[in-house]
């Protein structure tokens, strides 16, 4: 066999759904399933339930947001359903996980489809600068937008915005500060934000992406996160180059065969879906991975900054002057 | 009889020129670990809860963003969530707005905190001004003023509804929604509403469906007028006098002797308007740009513009601006103020100023007297402005046997003594 490039390794998990409503114990699942994730995956995706008919669970940035104190190495990638929620809301919440968990923030950035959408387009009713529940092409360019507009939100305030100036006897320097001035298809957002920029300067962002199926938002998100029958197509569009390829795969016992398709495909990393249940992520954090480690599939997980430890390159932000 | 018991509230110190930033203790007002000791601070000193305020904007000032005060601030409930990772008993309440949030998402995030927090979540329910705040929000300037208070009031009884699980509904002028959610049962059944709004519609709106008032009523008559009359609209409500508690913000000065405190009240006044952020405060008022003016000297003789705004994003707004000029001349012309004193004069507020029993003592008296049910103090330093109130002044509460010595409820409602 061929050696390959050991993979970076995370977790997709669902804070909705049958198996983590919000029902007893709750907070004690999590816990556990945090404490036993933190250290052996680099990353947790947290796919919100936002409407979701078997139950819509807690809001996943708020749930990073509390997992952050007590877990302090894993990547915490919170999921929100962008075509349904406020940019500025969404923007300010990952910033914050960012401050709170000291740069190991992302946002999954979520399309939902088909009678989810409907329902969750129900449960906000129709509103003005939101897209129209039934445009698919219109869906997809919201998402498209609401990311854009969040990024600027992150940059709006300069790394050195606050300078606490006894002489000049200013707190703020309001040059560091920046309009976003987004305009989209549906809506507009002047900024700046109200949340000083994240550790990470750009928190990460990651999309799904399957042929067809409105592909802008991986190509500009930083990890595209994709079935591994759909990596060569992936790579063959002209705009897949910046975003890191994430195969998600299932839990099963093909699971090292699997990781080696996906690595030879072209994936740099995997999230491996797990059910939810404590008990299962301890046999894969004692079990599964140690044996992953020592075929050469995944690597070790590290410390630090999240978008240092997937390769990414530092965030320039777009409104600082040339230096 | 047994004597009312004291409730606390503590503000983390925000985006307002009464946040010392200039001070060699002011730490960061954005790092997780001042939001963090923060917390342990007045949870050490059985606080009932915490409390965030809201800005959705950057202030504006002469068309630039107000570079004086305190600015940035975290997402409310983001960091009420990892606030509730970190402690135990202290409840957290931020403040949200009805104008630029919609009733599934926002109620389904207040009940994520309730749960994530084991029933210590609080909303203070306020609304926001439209075209100013509506620039960073996909429905912009959607709101007709007059409406703002219907909105709020229909935005509480559909959370409500979502809050009972399952199915919820909602038709009207302000939301045509259905849905589901399994957010139930929360452990407090619904998060603690809060209300902060002083017109005749925010107390009718507090007495018809707030759990308490966060007010601004801090001397003692004008307390006493306050208490009375809202909770005198309770019974239209069938609501008992118990079940809405009163709550004025209020601010501390602690000294080992009543003049070491007066000193230092006149040191931190001095470190709160600033030369610039005085003649910045004149300008809120006069329109004008006044930076020609010296903060020791007078006030100018020109007139207020009572054209348009020069200021956006400010708390504070002086509808008659005319009759606001004249009466600081007449202050300030009998007292021989110069500009920075007068604004230090006009921008007091309600001050518990002396040692530690001696504002144990007037915290007593001002809850006995039915003056409030207890206080919501703002410290003027980040992130340590309650370690001398917990050290002093709660053991004297304690000791007047009007504070609890250790948390005795689980939950939020609780600690406040409300019905769950």
């Amino acid at each position: 066999m061929t050696s390959i490039e050991p993979l970076i390794l995370g977790v997709t998990l669902h804070a909705g759904g049958p198996a983590h409503g919000l029902a007893g114990g709750w907070r004690e699942r999590w816990t556990s399933l945090i404490g036993a994730l933190d250290g052996v995956a680099e990353f947790a995706v947290l796919e919100d339930g936002f409407a979701r008919p078997d139950g819509d669970g807690p809001d996943a940035a708020l749930l990073a947001n509390w997992l952050a104190p007590r877990a302090p190495r894993i990547g915490l990638i919170a999921g929100a359903a962008l075509n349904l929620v406020e940019p500025f809301h969404v923007s300010t919440a990952i910033a914050t996980l960012d401050h709170v968990s000291e740069g190991r923030a992302g946002l999954l950035a979520q399309r939902l489809r088909g009678p989810r959408n409907a329902a969750a387009f129900a449960a906000i009713g129709r509103l003005n600068g939101f897209a129209e529940a039934g445009n698919e092409a219109a869906l997809d360019r919201d998402i498209t937008d609401a990311i854009d507009a969040i990024r600027r939100l992150w940059d709006s305030w300069e790394d050195d915005a606050v300078i606490r100036d006894a002489g000049t006897q200013r707190y703020l320097d309001g040059g560091k500060l920046h309009y976003v001035d987004f305009a989209g298809e549906v809506f507009r957002l002047l900024g700046p934000s109200i949340t000083p920029r994240p550790p990470q300067g750009q928190p990460i962002v990651a999309a799904r992406w399957a042929p067809g199926a409105g592909d802008g938002a991986a190509a500009s998100a930083d990890l595209a996160l994709l079935d591994v029958a759909h990596i060569a197509a992936f790579k063959a569009r002209p705009d897949a180059e910046r975003a890191l390829i994430v195969a998600e795969i299932a839990e099963s016992d093909i699971l090292f065969a699997a990781l080696r398709q996906a690595a030879e495909a072209g994936a740099r990393a995997v999230s491996v879906a797990l059910s939810g249940t404590p008990e299962e992520a301890q046999v894969f954090a004692n079990r599964t991975v140690p044996a992953l480690r020592a075929a050469g599939l995944v690597r070790p997980a590290a410390e630090g900054p999240l978008r240092r430890r997937l390769g990414l390159p530092a965030a320039p932000n777009r409104y600082a002057a040339a230096a | 009889m047994s004597r009312k018991q004291v409730i606390l509230g503590a503000q983390f110190p925000g985006v307002n020129n009464f946040t010392v930033w200039s001070d060699p203790q002011a730490g960061s007002q954005i790092a997780f670990s001042s939001f963090r000791r923060f917390a342990e601070t007045v949870e050490r000193g059985r606080f009932d809860f915490i409390f965030l305020a809201e800005g959705l904007r950057i202030r504006e000032q002469k068309g630039r963003f107000h570079e004086l005060d305190v600015a940035g601030r975290p997402n409310t409930l983001a960091i009420l969530s990892a606030l509730a990772s970190v402690t135990r008993h202290v409840g957290l309440i931020g403040t949200l707005t009805t104008t630029f949030n919609e009733p599934y998402p926002l109620a389904r995030q207040l009940a994520t905190l309730d749960i994530l927090s084991e029933g210590r979540a609080g909303w203070n329910v306020v609304t926001s001004p439209g075209a100013f705040t509506g620039a960073n929000f996909r429905r912009g300037d959607h709101l007709p003023y007059a409406q703002r208070y219907e909105r709020a009031r229909d935005f509480i009884e559909a959370a409500r509804r979502l809050w009972a699980g399952g199915s919820f509904a909602a038709h009207g002028r302000h939301f045509d929604i259905a849905g589901a959610t399994d957010a139930a049962p929360l452990p407090q059944g619904a998060p603690v509403i809060a209300q902060a709004g002083d017109s005749d519609e925010g107390r009718e709106l507090a007495a018809s469906h707030a759990d308490l008032i966060y007010s601004r009523h801090g001397t003692l008559e004008e307390g006493q007028a306050f208490y009375a009359d809202v909770k005198g609209r309770l019974t239209r409500y069938g609501r008992s006098r118990d079940a809405l508690k009163i709550l004025p913000g209020a601010h501390f000065v602690l000294g080992d002797t009543p003049e070491e405190a007066k000193a230092r009240y006149r040191a931190i006044r001095l470190q709160q308007v600033s030369p610039k952020g005085a003649i910045a405060f004149l300008e809120q008022v006069w329109n004008r740009d006044l930076s020609a003016y010296d903060p020791d000297g007078p006030l100018p003789e020109v007139e207020p513009d009572v054209s348009a705004n020069l200021s956006q994003g400010h708390a504070n707004r002086y509808d008659d601006r005319l009759e606001t000029a004249k009466a600081w001349r007449a202050l300030a012309e009998s007292e021989g103020l110069s500009i920075r004193d007068l604004i230090i004069r006009v921008t007091e507020r309600k001050q518990f100023i002396g040692t530690p029993q001696q504002i144990a003592e007037e915290i007593d008296r001002h809850v006995q007297e039915d003056a409030a049910d207890g206080f919501v103090f703002a410290p003027h330093l980040t992130p340590g402005g309650f370690d001398e109130f917990v050290a002093k002044v709660v053991p004297e509460l304690q000791d007047r046997g009007i504070f609890r010595r250790e948390y005795e409820e689980a939950s939020l409602r609780g600690h406040l003594g409300l019905a769950a």
